[in-house]
């Protein structure tokens, strides 16, 4: 299967996305020798109106409560049940995987996310800060393959209310 | 293709809505432009690139499991609004790889209600498949959903 088989790409393009997979796979590890049981990451996210816009084009979801930018007034406070707009609760579970996978580090392409178990405990305002933080709960072995569970903690930093929890298994090359 | 005649509003779920309710799918086509956007599978090229995802055992990019969450989640607004947004639960088990242009639709039936201090809490089980049938994700999902009030909060 070439690069150009799901999509058209000139010869161009091809040299341009081998190079940028060949930066990625630069000095790379695997996700299980990343990461040791214990091991606890967390870091602060602005969820800004343009975020939540790009979470949610990209799998079509075009509920107005997300809006807080629109392309005629571009920054609004938006409308929701809760007032104004509001954040998809799965773009949080989504963002996780940005603060699990240690970004000091080169990232540890190849592996597989496989289950999730989020609990929503509140709306989420667009523009709010959240801290994220992830802990390496389990590290086994199933079938063959090698799994890591992580617990996680998101927490609105304006209100310090936890708004999501989540239990998340990713499967490591 | 014939336009739809739903009444959204006859979609929401209230505490009188029977167990093994089916919930309306919703459908959404696997596109490798999106499967690799930046804020989806970009930073892993299993997503998107198809001589990668070869050289890791796959037999083409798999779509981000994220994703038939992120569609699940929507289809479950459309029937419980505002409830899903605080005290619910979404559990997802992805089963099996989504590839490009397939086209995934959701489902979902009501398995249990219990009535609670604050509402009626329903249990929802939810899947994913393709053209064929072949089911992606599994789950369920937990929503408490007002007594006094319709789901979407009118």
């Amino acid at each position: 299967m070439a690069s150009d088989e799901l999509r058209p790409l000139s010869d161009i393009q091809v040299a341009q996305t081998r190079e940028f997979i060949a930066a990625l796979e630069q000095e790379c590890r695997t996700y299980w020798d990343m990461v040791e049981v214990g091991d606890v990451l967390s870091r602060d996210l602005t969820i800004t109106p343009e975020l939540v816009i790009l979470y949610a084009d990209a799998v079509e979801d075009f509920n107005p409560w997300f809006e807080a930018w629109t392309m005629n007034n571009w920054r609004s406070d938006g409308e929701s049940p809760f007032g104004g707009a509001i954040v998809p609760p799965m773009l949080l579970s989504h963002f996780i995987l940005s603060v699990q996978f240690d970004h000091t580090k080169p990232f540890a392409i190849g592996s597989i996310h496989t289950y999730h178990d989020t609990e929503i405990l509140a709306p989420v305002k667009v523009g709010a800060t959240v801290r994220i933080t992830s802990t390496a709960i389990d590290k086994f072995e199933k079938r063959g393959r090698r799994y890591l569970r992580h617990q996680v903690e998101i927490v609105d930093l304006g209100s310090g209310q936890p708004c999501l929890r989540e239990t998340r298994d990713i499967m490591s090359r | 293709m014939s336009d739809s005649t739903t009444n959204l509003a006859n979609v929401l779920v209230t505490a009188e809505t029977p167990v093994g309710t089916q919930l309306q799918p919703i459908k959404k086509k696997a596109l490798i432009q999106l499967m690799g956007s930046r804020l989806w599978g970009r930073f892993n090229p299993n997503h998107w690139d198809p001589t990668y995802a070869r050289a890791t055992g796959l037999p083409g990019p798999i779509q981000t499991g994220e994703m038939t969450s992120a569609y699940l989640f929507e289809m479950c607004v459309n029937h419980f609004g505002a409830a899903m947004f605080s005290n619910a639960r979404m559990q997802c088990k992805y089963v099996a790889s989504t590839y490009a242009d397939e086209v995934i639709t959701t489902h979902g039936v009501i398995r249990d209600k219990q009535a609670t201090d604050t509402g009626t809490r329903f249990t929802v089980d939810i899947s994913c498949d393709n053209e064929a049938g072949e089911v992606k994700t599994v789950g369920f999902v937990e929503v408490t959903v007002d007594n006094k009030e319709r789901a979407h909060g009118e």
